[in-house]
């Protein structure tokens, strides 16, 4: 097979898009992804500082660093659950990661605040990847706000995406139908959220992802057998097998056609959280309630940025901040 | 004989009559499209030849984030 760019022996064949590549061009064609995305809902400009959430994962990786080649300002921040195993790979393949790339990082450890997740799964009563999925987005939230910065971006992938989207359908949850696409936009306590490689499939990233020779972990989080949507992805890559090119379609359809329909329904009026002043239709927000389970001390509900908890990285090594 | 090295699993088996890498896919009951093919640090699309002694990785494309 050769690529459909310069004749070469292809690398990747992508049915999806009637074509396949050599690994340059391969880069090149997720480059133009990511750039039409950001272009197509104005996710962001030269102008914006962007913080990278970063997994450890191939996505999160592979974004922090195609945001960096289209010359965007970014940031990175990876958060530490502390889950033995997972955990520690997950820190070292980030930090290595945004070493080599001279992309400035923030490592945010739970354990100090009280929420290593091990513990708070001792504890709970709720799914472990709904609190641990609700502590993340709190923590990126607030950090991006408390820190300046004017984007939030994540890994999201087509799949994930689409996953998503089929299972909210498939339940006409009308209020997340409403929130779901590229884009968030900033609001009262939120900073805005976007999703630059929701073009990508899975297949995509991890391609992109073995191209650019981001480690993959082998010791993955141990809660991730109930992860969710693992259903809806495999219908989906069954269509997108008879029907090349399904998925993306299906998803911009949504975001053409459907999504404006679900847009006025469903929303909650927002509060402020009493404790740490952050969004939530409670008195009190879902992390500060499940911080005061966990019988963390009250003088460090607020200081996400306390140096006990926080340290960048810069550029040629680690240093403490501050 | 094609050996065949499965990640994430760390598992591996050989595989005696395989000639193309779509051969390779549908004898490990993978499809095209949902697992990395890598030989010597190569990707492979799923119409490349495969040589007996060949070491092949097949890393299936899962929701690791
Ligand atoms: S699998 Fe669940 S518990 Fe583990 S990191 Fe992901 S969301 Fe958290
Ligand atoms: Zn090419
Ligand atoms: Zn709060």
């Amino acid at each position: 097979m050769k690529c459909t760019r310069c004749r070469a022996e292809a690398a990747v064949a992508l049915p999806s898009h009637h074509s396949a590549f050599c690994p340059e061009c391969f880069l090149l064609f997720c480059r133009r992804m990511v750039e039409r995305a950001i272009h197509d809902h104005a996710m962001c400009t030269s102008e914006d500082r962007v913080l990278v959430a970063l997994s450890g994962g191939k996505d999160s990786l592979s974004l922090a660093w195609l945001l960096k080649e289209l010359g965007y300002t970014i940031a990175g921040l990876h958060i530490d659950l502390g889950i033995p195993g997972a955990s520690p790979v997950a820190r070292r393949i980030t930090e290595s990661f945004c070493s080599r790339h001279g992309i400035p990082l923030s490592v945010l450890e739970m354990e100090p605040l009280g929420l290593g997740m091990v513990e708070v799964r001792q504890r709970i009563r709720r799914p472990i990847c709904s609190v641990c999925g609700q502590t993340k987005r709190y923590f990126f939230n607030r950090f991006a706000l408390d820190n300046g910065f004017t984007v939030l971006a994540t890994g999201h992938n087509l799949d994930d995406e689409t996953s998503r989207l089929l299972a909210n359908l498939l339940r006409w949850d009308t209020a997340f139908l409403a929130d779901q696409g590229p884009v968030l936009s900033a609001q009262e306590g939120f900073v805005r959220k976007i999703k630059p490689l929701y073009r990508l499939s899975e297949f995509e990233t991890a391609n992109l992802s073995f191209l650019l020779g981001i480690e993959t972990a082998s010791a993955p989080c141990p809660y991730s057998a109930k992860a969710t949507f693992p259903v809806y992805k495999a219908l989906l890559a069954d269509l997108e097998d008879r029907q090349p090119g399904r998925k993306l379609q299906f998803y911009e359809g949504f975001l053409k056609h459907g999504r404006q329909h679900f847009a006025a329904q469903g929303k909650t009026p927002l509060s402020f959280c009493r404790r740490c002043g952050s969004p939530t239709s409670t008195e009190i927000c879902g992390v500060c309630r499940l911080r005061e389970m966990m019988g963390a001390p009250a003088e460090v509900m607020i200081a996400i940025s306390s140096p006990a908890v926080l340290r960048t990285q810069d550029v040629s090594g680690s240093a403490e901040k501050e | 004989m094609i050996t065949v090295f499965f990640e994430p699993e760390g598992t591996s088996i050989s595989l005696p009559r395989c000639t193309t890498v779509l051969q390779l896919l549908h004898q490990t009951g993978r499809k095209p499209g949902r697992a990395l093919v890598i030989r010597n640090g190569e990707l492979l699309t799923p119409d490349r030849r495969l040589t007996p002694g060949d070491s092949i990785i097949l890393r299936d494309v899962g929701s690791r984030g």
